[in-house]
């Protein structure tokens, strides 16, 4: 069938009927061979531009939808990828609709289809997402924007989701993987100014993720994309490194008095919540340095169940880790220029100490990928701490 | 599974709305809001479709609203209105972290709707119930945004030309983000929508800062001179378009416009007024604008008027102006009316401020009183109390003369009702001056201790008193053509009664001898007010008896606080006053005549006695009087013991030893005896006063014979009906002695009552009138002669009867009560024994009279009106003075010489 007869056939259909039809015309294109020519690309294209996200009139006009005819193509494309049954036509479809990422507007609505696969807990969809996001990279621009505007959604406009939430990590591991890798790209980072530190609902929600599931960092790696034939799968990041960052971070950037304060706040927020007698639970009311510890020990954990049996190690990148040290250093020499002693300051003993374990226990697993002894090398550099010492000591032995 | 049935309910609630939304009707809209706001609460990510919905939504239920007539009005009638009503406290209530989201929609939708009904008047796409609604909603979003983005929702809303309302509504939150913001507008969008803002009242203030920040920032020294060129035009062109902008920048402009201000004002001005932007900042335009500003700008255009040419140009221009406008019926400038508001500031600078201020304020309260009568009225009467000038005082003239002539008569039936309106007016304000005046001096009274109180202070009434005088002189003089219509006299002569109730009670206050010296000037001062009137009512209707009255008492008690002056010169001068209004009061009133005569003689008798030198009646020759109870007294003791006749004035029955009901005679009491001298000062300013209360045709006759009457009646009640004959000499003797003896007491020891009968004698034939009391003496003097023997003619008691018969002589023969040979006892007098005096009395005297009744009809009226007996026709029979021949033929030798003069031309006559 040629480009004009197709085309000829989706017009006969108004808005919502044309991009339905539009998405089995382009299964039926890019699906079934061994791979889809150069030509099918361009006709698939084509069409998804004219009928499915009508950028374009018949006379190659510009248009657009309007947002309700937005939501339309939205519910559209999710009915199509609940229905279907296979994860590489799934994933092909989705590539080719949302893969070329110059198109804001295609972003938005994939934020939109993202976001709403999150509310309602749509897995084939939220799939379909941590697939884009590996395949995208979790730490370039498009995944962040939609990764904030997942967290925009779902953890400042809408907060009373938390409980579904946390199920994700079991009914989609690879999208939540991925998710938070992208996540801890946005956070702590050290290139902001002032820092940027992710709001309490959604750290508790990783806490709760992390902790409870050892396995889910690694769930991206452990389980490879079903992608369309002649692509080229990307290296699932692991959110472990990230992760690592932000638990030793976090005792230099909490400003305890700030969390004081904001303690009565959220304990009126918890009663407004659940007006019942019922006590909150206890892990509710974790502050927030008590989730960092938390998922410290969370982390700690899926290091451990990190570890491969077979081939090398994938989990941690060491430069990654190596990557700490500058913020650590420059911590230091804040210290030091308003005359403190390093070794009696409580915080920044408490970062090189989860440093140190998290070190310890991704070495001892060997999940840690890289050059290990420029690792050892940059810790050397940091501040005087005990085990740090002992680590690096017993480490640089080995090699 | 939970997962499972909420993704499957989050599907179904999403196609159904997109079902719904797309078939574009109505009718389900309340369904569909709903699932909407549950598709807001848990799907985010769908708001931009939501919110679109609720936009269509909204812009449809403006539609009906606009369209729907009053009786229809149910909001659950209409699918819009109802979900309109559902959406506005949801996207209220949605928190913090909507409001990026939701604000910028409510303003995309305000600007929508209102660019989209922008041929519709603002009121009533303001009233419709869903704008109103989304106002709130936006308003509510708006304050939870941070500054930067609040800021740029407002600037997004500026952008718009047709929702300025919009902006001033919404801006009541955030004033001070939107009025400066607002005045980088075009002065006409610029207007809108201060003028919106404006209607919130706090706004009013950060309205106010904007444009005073702007100002100042205009003319602040820096090199960016050419771009604020034209701040100050747009700031006076706004003015001109805009109440607000108007009240905003001239309230306290005496702290906005400084002397440093606008000396740097005049540098920028210097600089620049001859650029393209300032062209239409020229005094016309500047006058049009202060025109309707407030009176602060008046009084500092007047400040720097002394400095500034232009201004005083300007401020020209502006009076010439005012004056021109105010000649249309109906003007109503504002800067008259805030003038009328701040009248207390404007009129203290009437006062002291220089004459540059003095004419112009003269001339806006012209204005004011023009256009609101009861400022008129308060005008006057401020300037009447507080006026310490001849300028001041001109003032007044020139405001009062001003806003008369600025009437312009009504040509009707009422013409007169209408030119007598300012009349009234003026009447009432110096009635007001008058009791303010009052007031004011009674209040510092009562809070200042009277010695702190220096002694040159006049009081306000005093003042007043001045000020009115100067006017009324002013007047008089008829040298001033603004006074000629006399309305000052005739307001002051309107108010007579309350000036003479005003001296009577300052001169009654005063009887206490310990009175304060400014007092009396006061009382000098209302005088001479009074004084200064007309009152005869040839130039103005008279006042009514009541009034004529009460001043007649009043200068009276006035009178009498001067005879107690201590100071000669004002003690004369205020009498002076007196009698000349005691004169003037009397002229033209009987009735004036006779209260004032009996008030002058009454109290010249009684109660002010002391200064006339008179004693009290009966006269303290006796001890202090015990406090009797009524069983211890004769008088009463004697009533016991039976009835017995009553004599007249039997109560005051002399003893021997004392005097009933008085106690013991004094032993000790001659140099009381005495009677008191005629000839005093006091005596004569009384009779001055008298005489004056008699001018005019035939008054002297008529005054004097009420003075006897009076005295008659204030001597001895009882007998003021008895009439004039003097009956049989026993009658006396077994009847009346009492109540003679009295009389005569009584007479004797009241000098004024004796300088009275004096007068009364000069006026034939009034005496006659007062023949009582001439009976009275009569008798008591035959009695008293009787019982002395010749050999006693030395003794103190012979010489003070003798004084007294010179006295009765002397009056009678004044009088012409005793005619010719008669008339001459008096000479004989000194000479007489007392059985001669005995025998002349009884013979000579009191036959005669007896027989003759001195009434007034022996007194023939002549061609000269004058009264008068004639010598010729009322010759004495012999019977009468033969008693006297005989007497001085037998002692010849002494009494010789008046022989001839008495007899001798009798003789030949007859």
């Amino acid at each position: 069938m040629s480009l004009s007869d197709l085309k000829h056939s989706l017009r006969k259909f108004e808005f919502p009927g044309c991009a339905k039809e539009a998405l089995i015309k382009i299964e039926q294109l890019l699906v079934g061979r061994a791979a889809p020519t150069s030509k099918q690309l361009d006709i698939a294209m084509d069409i998804i531009s004219e009928f499915v996200f009508c950028e374009t009139d018949r006379r190659g006009n510009r248009r657009g939808l309007n947002p309700l005819q937005e939501l339309q193509l939205i519910d559209i494309i999710c009915d199509y990828l609940s229905a279907c049954t296979n994860d590489t036509t799934k994933n092909t479809i989705f590539l080719s609709l949302f893969g070329g990422m110059e198109s804001q507007r295609k972003l938005k609505v994939l934020s939109i289809l993202a976001s709403m696969a999150v509310s309602a807990s749509s897995t084939p969809v939220l799939l379909a997402v941590g697939v884009w996001l590996q395949q995208m990279g979790c730490s370039s621009t498009q995944s962040l924007q939609l990764v904030e505007n997942v967290i925009k959604d779902h953890f400042y406009l809408n907060t009373s989701n938390q409980s579904a939430l946390k199920t994700l990590a079991t009914t989609a591991p690879q999208f939540v993987s991925n998710f938070i890798t992208a996540v801890t790209e946005l956070y702590m980072h050290d290139l902001q100014r002032p820092k940027k530190m992710p709001p309490k609902n959604l750290l508790e929600i990783i806490t709760s993720w992390v902790y409870s599931n050892p396995t889910l960092c690694m769930s991206a790696q452990l389980n490879p994309a079903a992608l369309p034939s002649g692509s080229i799968p990307m290296a699932a990041v692991t959110p472990l490194a990230g992760l690592i960052h932000w638990c030793a971070l976090a005792p230099l950037y909490i400003d305890e008095d700030t969390e004081m304060e904001e303690l009565p706040i959220k304990k009126i927020k918890l009663e407004d919540e659940k007006p019942s007698i019922v006590k909150s639970l206890p892990s509710k009311s974790l502050t927030e340095s008590e989730l960092y510890i938390k998922l410290h020990l969370g982390v700690l954990h899926s290091l451990r169940a990190g570890r491969r049996t077979h081939g090398p190690p994938t989990a941690v990148n060491a430069q990654h880790l190596a990557a700490l040290t500058p913020l650590v250093q420059a911590y230091a020499h804040q210290l030091l220029k308003h005359g403190l002693k390093l070794h009696t300051d409580a915080k920044l003993q408490d970062c090189l100490d989860r440093i140190g374990q998290a070190v310890q226990v991704a070495l001892a697993n060997g999940c840690v990928y890289g050059n290990i002894s420029n690792l050892l090398a940059a810790l050397d550099t940091l501040p005087e701490n005990r085990l740090l010492r002992i680590i690096i000591k017993s480490h640089q032995q080995n090699i | 599974m939970n997962t499972q049935n909420k993704s499957t309910a989050l599907s179904a609630e999403l196609n159904n709305f997109i079902y719904g939304v797309s078939r574009r009707n109505f009718q389900n809209a309340p369904d569909l809001t709903k699932i909407g706001i549950s598709l807001l609460r848990n799907f985010p990510a769908a708001r931009d479709a939501v919110l679109e919905y609720f936009a269509m939504v909204f812009h449809d239920a403006v539609n009906v609203s606009i369209n729907q007539t009053d009786y229809e009005s149910d909001p659950s009638a209409n699918g819009s209105l109802e979900s309109v009503s559902m959406i506005g406290p949801e996207l209220c209530n949605m928190g913090e972290s909507w409001a990026p989201f939701i604000a910028p929609w409510c303003i995309n939708l305000i600007m929508d709707i209102a660019t989209e009904k922008a041929n519709l008047p603002n009121a009533t796409l303001q009233n419709t119930d869903p704008v109103r609604v989304l106002l709130d909603i936006t308003t509510q979003n708006l304050t939870l945004l941070n500054s930067d983005e609040r800021a740029k929702c407002i600037d997004m809303m500026l952008g718009c030309r047709a929702c300025s309302w919009a902006v001033g509504w919404v801006g009541r939150a955030e004033p001070a983000l939107v009025a400066p913001r607002a005045l980088a507008l075009g002065a006409e969008s610029a207007r809108a929508v201060l003028a919106h803002l404006a209607n919130h009242p706090p706004a009013l203030y950060h309205v106010r800062a904007a444009l005073v920040d702007l100002f100042q920032e205009a003319i602040k020294e820096d090199s960016k001179a050419d771009k604020k060129r034209e701040v100050i035009p747009y700031l006076l062109n706004l003015a001109s378009k805009s109440d607000i902008v108007l009240k905003a920048l001239t309230q306290d402009i005496e702290q906005t416009l400084t002397d440093e201000v606008m000396d740097r004002l005049c540098v920028v001005c210097a600089a620049h007024r001859h650029s393209g932007p300032w062209e239409g900042v020229g005094p016309s335009s500047l006058v049009a604008l202060l025109l309707r500003s407030d009176v602060h700008c008046f009084l500092l255009l007047l400040k720097h008027a002394q400095r500034n040419l232009f201004c005083r140009q300007l401020l020209e221009y502006l009076l010439q102006k005012l004056e021109y406008e105010c000649l249309f019926p109906d003007a109503n400038i504002p800067l008259v009316m805030s003038a009328a508001e701040e009248i207390n500031i404007i009129r203290e600078k009437l006062l002291i401020g220089n004459q540059l201020e003095q004419y112009s304020i003269a001339r806006i309260l012209i204005l004011v009183s023009y256009n609101l009568p009861s400022e008129f009225v308060s005008t006057i009467s401020y300037l009447l109390q507080y006026s310490r000038n001849d300028t001041t005082l001109a003032l007044l003239v020139r405001i009062v003369s001003g806003t008369i002539s600025m009437h312009t008569p009504g040509d009707g039936t009422d013409i007169n009702m209408d030119t007598e309106r300012y009349q009234n007016f003026i009447k009432t304000g110096v009635e007001y001056a008058l009791r303010d005046a009052m007031i004011s001096d009674t209040q510092i009274k009562k809070y200042f201790i009277e010695d702190t109180v220096t002694k040159d202070a006049k009081t306000y009434l005093h003042h007043f008193c001045l000020n009115i005088v100067k006017l009324l002189r002013w007047e008089r003089s008829g040298r001033v053509s603004a006074l000629r219509t006399r309305w000052a006299a005739r307001a002051v002569e309107a108010s007579v009664g309350r000036l003479g109730a005003a001296l009577r009670a300052r001169a009654a206050t005063l009887r206490a001898p310990t009175a304060a010296p400014p007092d009396m000037r006061t009382c000098h001062a209302l005088a001479e007010v009074l004084d200064n009137i007309d009152m005869s009512g040839t130039k103005s209707p008279p006042p009514s008896v009541e009034v004529i009255l009460k001043v007649v008492q009043a200068t009276v008690q006035y009178f009498f606080r001067c005879i107690n002056e201590k100071d000669i010169m004002s003690k004369i001068r205020g009498i002076q006053t007196a009698s000349r209004l005691l004169r003037k009061l009397c002229l033209h009133s009987k009735l004036a005549r006779a209260v004032a005569l009996r008030d002058l003689l009454e109290t010249a008798m009684f109660r002010e006695d002391k200064v006339f030198g008179s004693r009290t009646v009966v006269a303290n020759t006796i001890s202090s009087p015990r406090d009797w109870h009524n069983e211890e007294l004769l008088i009463y003791m004697n009533q016991k013991h039976g009835p017995i006749t009553q004599l007249t004035q039997s109560h005051t029955s002399v003893f021997h030893a004392g005097i009933i009901g008085k106690g013991v005679r004094k032993r000790d009491s001659q140099d009381g005896e005495d009677a008191p001298p005629v000839l005093t000062l006091n005596n004569e300013l009384l009779m001055g006063a008298l005489m004056s209360c008699m001018d005019g045709n035939s008054g002297i006759v008529e005054g004097s014979t009420s003075i006897s009457l009076l005295l008659v009646e204030l001597v001895s009640p009882d007998v003021m009906y008895n009439g004039l004959p003097w009956p049989d000499e026993d009658f006396t003797k077994q009847v009346s002695i009492e109540r003679e003896l009295y009389m005569r007491c009584a007479v004797e020891r009241c000098g004024v009552a004796r300088a009275a009968l004096r007068r009364a004698a000069r006026a034939r034939p009034a005496l006659c009138l007062a023949s009582a009391l001439l009976r009275a003496t009569a008798a008591s003097l035959l009695h008293r002669a009787r019982a002395h023997l010749d050999r006693h003619t030395q003794s103190p008691e012979m010489a003070r009867e003798l004084a007294a018969l010179t006295e009765l002589l002397s009056v009678m023969t004044l009088g012409q009560l005793l005619p010719h040979p008669l008339s001459h006892i008096l000479e004989l007098a000194p000479e007489l024994t007392p059985s001669e005096i005995v025998q002349v009395l009884r013979d000579c005297i009191w036959n005669y009279t007896r027989d003759h009744v001195p009434s007034p009809a022996l007194f023939t009226c002549d061609s000269s009106g004058l009264h008068w007996r004639d010598p010729s026709t009322c010759k004495p029979p012999a019977t009468y003075t033969d008693t006297l021949r005989l007497i001085i033929q037998k002692r010849i030798s002494k009494l010789g010489h008046m022989y001839p003069i008495m007899f001798l031309n009798l003789e030949k006559d007859s």
